[in-house]
């Protein structure tokens, strides 16, 4: 039963069964049972249902969906609105990636260095936007960017630059709204950052002061390596975690305007289910983006797990 | 009974990197005498600089917020930021004339329903997978990371279909229950946790005589408590600012949670911005609670640098 | 959440944790059993003296502003009116009451009645067990409660010649302006625009003679409602919609309409700034005229309170056509399948519309007395009338108002939003080309109407 091997740093223990082999054996999944469960009734479940709706025509209401074979598929490829929301939802990923590794990692490092009252009310206050409400986080955006009298524009006229339209222009629009959701993601993931780093040993980085490594040195060889893996997961988390947030600033913003450079495969699934009422579509689109997502996720796990073994 | 197959498992990447990293390649350097004052006067200025900079920036829409939430009608598309003259009646607009404590309640049961919940399934697992791990747990593994990988968006037609088929609409449980979806992140982010707790402490209480379980309670969930902290902050936060989910599964006026109910005040007749926001306040306060609670946990282990 | 009870809790009860699990494992597993049967709806059989209970969709019910109130106080005059008949009022969001009906229909408990916006009414006619409500009430009933009632609209918003959902909560668009603004330019207040190139011209000489903004025409808005584009191209002679429900917008008349509307932006007239931020300005008295609907008439008076004068006169003209615009707003439908329940809905949509039903609308609510006669009658709405006359440039335009076109066929709503995103939006805001651009998007449109 030795697993030592498999855990970094060997700290793996192993039971020393008391009594009864089978009841050893069967130990483990009684513990791993409610979860495997849970996600075969809430999750695999519904993927299959979703799988079978895709293939089909239904609004939700009528008794009965028919069958359609691939026309959902053909419908999603030849819609160029679906093609320019897949186009978006990469450029959406690719602009908030920063937002949810490099910035927030930053910033938890600079708050864990000096580590205090005054750092805690940093955290406490950086902590803020994921609390305001999405509608009224929204809404309070609405004002703050208004093309007319909104305080961005006023800020920006201090340094002699001209009134913009933020949300209004399709060329700016999408990174405004990155922009505005990344807050929310900021916050978040410096707390999970902070929380990574409350594993790393103090006393390591005194005694590595004391030898008289630079705090450079010590953030460069101590604290990002031990970053690492925080900042992979929460890369990736990003793309699945952060549309909800995306979605409900599009919503109230910009319903996917101007000219659909908001629009993203989330917010077109939501139009095709419940706007238009078409559930087959929303269905297939549903697994277009499992499927995608599954391919770049499974690369960036595999890749990653790859170098992991090279490093550790 | 150890497999080869298992040698190579590797862990997949975790929130927490468990990795203890050894005191290598820094060497000693002469102790610098004095690096100069000035230097360290100028890096704690840039500390400062840097992380008050971030704060105006992220606290600026709450504050925003905040101040409108005190503005008149009249006053709320001024350019004034100030909210003068001030007024208590959005406040009273907001408790009143909208049942927001009910909301606040529906919200609150279900947000930390939901992550009790995910948390009650994926300890056992994760201790499991990280402890003692049966043959083919590979392939639990790989179950349950493909879950990651499923944004909960796309199940939303089926799970709608599953809750209102089991009556659940409007209720607790139909509300809560779906959100089991996310226990896969739960899962895998507490097996790197619990993996990272030393085996001389497990060790120890394993040699006193503690069954497994009893190892779960006494040492291994003690320990975790500031990974414990920040993943329920995390599924929280998430559960918290759902939007989509309620407001199809628990629309009913009294039913549903704050987020679809702010939308209320969008209303055809022109939107009550100044309600709207004073909502908002009043909604942040058990979010800012739970969050101060939790994060204790998260800053003493802090303070304390790292693992006991 | 506190980690720290849930830990302590976790020890202290570790079989209450584990029954509890195993409590939802298994209630999550009956979940699985479940076939695609939605749930019976518990109708219960009473005969029309009986005590009964309606359930009553609403997106102006608990909303915490005027339209709750509103409501609220015409359930409370409908129950004491009807003490067998009680309401149970939902309120709903307005941006999701369609997608809340069909999610209600499929969980199989759609309310008696609902109030449905008339963009969304074909969509809901072709998904939702409507039953028309002229089909409930014996003739000469339907005939007795509809005397007085404003015979235009009746017939506009009749669907093959039976009216299945009863206007309501209507609204026609005006043009709201601000009197200070109109006088610092020099335009007299007491005679505003009423053509589409006097708005111009007025707009126009705000710009040029104050800090504010001109005119805003709010044919583009978030909810993707298309009363407005209706209203412009009608007003120019055309239609959005032909009479076989496939895109009309495409012809010389609707493509003149939007190239108008288009030139206001160009010409610098009006802001090219969303809807949203025009009502902002206009609240904070930085735009001198808005072109929007009956509907925000009370928030902005709010806003305007102490600030500015406000004035509304009616919808401006398209050179010497007449003015047609579209209403907006909502009308009640009725969902109940039971014939008792079908009969308390007659009775509370027969009071709703009622003279003393549309009093409250008008003067809690702010929408359109539809028995015009009301606006002058002493009994009524004459004393609301005679102190707020905001409402009054609409309601003389009430004869005029043209039927709201819809689209056919499922994708209806899809056509819409569409319309409106694709072709409305880039033309009146971004300076997109009138008629290629509508025609390209009418192409679009019919392709996927004709679909399936």
């Amino acid at each position: 039963m030795t697993q030592l091997s498999q855990v970094a740093g060997g700290r793996g223990v192993s039971h020393a069964p008391p009594s009864g082999r089978l009841r050893d054996r069967a130990r483990p999944w009684l513990y791993l049972a409610p979860v495997i469960v849970a996600l075969l009734v809430w999750v695999y479940g519904p993927l299959v249902f979703t799988g079978v709706l895709s293939f089909m025509d239904w609004n939700l209401t009528a008794p009965h969906p028919s069958w359609v074979g691939t026309d959902n598929y053909t419908l999603l490829t030849d819609d160029p609105r679906f093609g320019e929301a897949v186009r978006n939802t990469l450029v959406y990923a690719a602009a908030m990636l920063p937002f949810a590794t490099l910035v927030p990692m930053a910033l938890a490092v600079a708050l864990w260095k000096r580590p205090g009252r005054v750092s805690n009310v940093y955290r406490t206050l950086l902590f803020l936007p994921v609390v305001l409400a999405p509608v009224a986080t929204a809404v309070v955006w609405q004002f703050l960017l208004d093309p007319l009298s909104g305080l961005v524009n006023v800020a920006l006229g201090w340094f002699g630059l001209d009134p913009r339209n933020w949300l209004g222009d399709p060329s700016s629009a999408l990174y405004v709204i990155v922009l505005i959701t990344a807050l929310k993601v900021v916050a978040l993931n410096t707390l999970l950052f902070g929380a990574a780093l409350a594993t790393l040993d103090r006393g390591l980085l005194e005694a590595a002061a004391l030898d008289g490594a630079t705090e450079w040195d010590i953030t460069r060889h101590l604290v990002l390596p031990h970053l690492r893996r925080a900042l992979v997961l929460l890369g990736l988390l990003s793309l699945v975690v952060t549309w909800p947030w995306i979605f409900s600033n599009v919503a109230v913003l910009t319903q996917g305007g101007p000219d659909g450079s908001t629009d993203n495969v989330y917010y077109r699934m939501f139009l095709y289910a419940f706007a238009f009422f078409d559930a087959g579509t929303a269905s297939a689109a549903a697994v277009v983006i499992t499927a995608g997502l599954a391919v770049v996720l499974g690369l960036g796990l595999l890749l990653t797990g790859r170098r992991q073994r090279v490093v550790t | 009974m150890s497999s080869p197959s298992r040698t190579d498992a590797r862990p997949a990447p975790a929130l927490v990197a468990p990795t203890l990293v050894a005191p290598t390649q820094l060497a000693p350097a002469p102790v610098p005498a004095r690096r100069g004052t000035g230097r360290r006067i100028a890096r704690t200025v840039a500390h400062h600089a840097f992380l008050l900079a971030a704060v105006a920036v992220m606290v600026l829409p709450v504050l925003w917020a905040l101040a409108v939430s005190f503005k008149t009608p009249g006053g709320v598309f001024d350019e004034n930021p100030l909210p003068w003259p001030a007024t208590l009646d959005n406040y009273r607009v907001a408790t009143q004339d909208f049942p927001v404590w009910r909301l606040l309640l529906n919200t609150t049961v279900m947000a930390a329903g939901a992550t009790l919940l995910q948390l009650l399934f994926a300890v056992p697992g994760a201790y499991a997978l990280a402890r003692f791990p049966p043959r083919g747990h590979r392939a639990v593994e790989a179950l349950i990371v493909v879950t990651l990988l499923v944004p909960p968006q796309s199940l939303i037609i089926p799970l709608f279909l599953m809750v209102t088929e089991l009556g659940w609409r409007n209720t607790y449980p139909g509300l809560i229950l779906p959100q089991l979806v996310g226990t896969g992140l739960a899962v895998m982010l507490l097996r790197d946790h619990i993996r990272a707790v030393p085996a001389t402490v497990l060790g120890a209480a394993v040699l006193d005589g503690a069954r497994p379980g009893e190892a779960l309670r006494m040492v291994v969930l003690p320990l975790l408590r500031p990974a414990l902290g920040a993943v329920s902050i995390l599924l929280f936060i998430t559960s918290w600012n759902e939007y989509l989910w309620p407001s199809l599964i628990a629309p009913g006026m009294e039913d549903t949670t704050i987020q679809p109910g702010l939308a209320f005040f969008l209303t055809q007749e022109g939107s009550a911005y100044g309600p709207l926001l004073a909502g908002s306040m009043l909604a942040t306060l058990p979010v800012v609670a739970a969050y101060l609670l939790a994060s204790r946990r998260v800053t003493d282990a802090f303070m304390h640098s790292g693992l006991r | 959440m506190n980690p720290v009870r849930m830990a302590t809790r976790l020890r202290r009860s570790p079989r209450a944790g584990i029954a509890l699990i195993a409590a939802t494992t298994l209630a999550a597993l009956t979940a699985c059993g479940g076939a695609d049967s939605p749930a019976a709806d518990a109708g219960t059989d009473s005969s029309s003296d009986q005590p009964i209970t309606i359930s009553f969709l609403s997106y102006n019910y608990g909303t915490p502003d005027i339209g709750g109130q509103g409501t609220q106080a015409l359930i409370d005059a409908f129950e004491k009116a009807h003490p067998n008949i009680t309401i149970k009022p939902q309120g709903v969001a307005v941006a999701d009451v369609l997608t809340r009906l069909q999610t209600d229909t499929a969980a199989g408990s759609p309310p008696d009645v609902a109030q449905i916006g008339w963009s969304k009414m074909a969509a809901a006619y072709e998904l939702l067990p409507i039953v028309p409500v002229q089909d409930i009430p014996p003739a000469a009933d339907w005939d007795a409660a509809m005397e007085g009632f404003s015979e235009n609209l009746l017939s506009a918003v009749a669907v093959d010649g039976k009216v299945k959902a009863v206007p309501y909560t209507i609204s026609i668009p005006v043009i709201f302006y601000n009197a200070d603004l109109f006088r610092q330019a020099g335009l007299d207040p007491a005679k505003p625009p009423t053509t589409i190139a006097e708005v111009k011209a007025a707009a126009l000489a705000v710009t040029d003679k104050t800090d504010a903004e001109g005119v805003y025409l709010a044919v583009a808005d978030p909810g993707k409602s298309d009363y407005m584009t209706q209203s412009v191209i009608a007003s120019n002679g055309g239609r959005e919609v032909g009479a076989d429900g496939m895109p009309a917008f495409d012809q010389p008349a609707a493509v003149s309409a939007l190239a108008t509307v288009a030139d206001l932006t160009s010409s610098g007239a009006q802001p090219a700034i969303a809807a949203t931020n025009a009502v902002a300005a206009f609240s904070a008295g930085k735009l001198s005229m808005l072109i929007g609907s009956t509907a925000i008439a009370a928030s902005l008076q709010k806003a305007a309170d102490g600030k500015f004068e406000l004035a509304t006169t009616g919808f401006p003209s398209f050179g010497d056509k007449p003015a047609a615009p579209t209403y907006s707003g909502a009308g009640l439908a009725v969902l109940a399948k039971d014939p008792a329940r079908q009969q308390a809905a007659w009775e509370f949509i027969k009071f709703l519309t009622s003279a003393e039903g549309f009093t409250i609308i008008t003067s809690q609510i702010g929408y359109l007395p539809l028995r015009p006669a009301l606006a002058t009658d002493p009994k009524y709405l004459a004393p609301y009338f005679a102190s707020n006359d905001l409402l009054s440039p609409a309601l003389a335009q009430l004869d005029d108002v043209s039927p709201y076109q819809s689209f056919t066929g499922k994708n209806a709503s899809k056509a819409v939003v569409t319309l409106q995103d694709e072709a409305i939006e880039p033309i009146v805001l971004r300076g997109a080309d009138p008629a290629a651009t509508l025609s390209a998007v009418a192409g679009d449109i019919r392709g996927f109407l004709a679909q399936k």
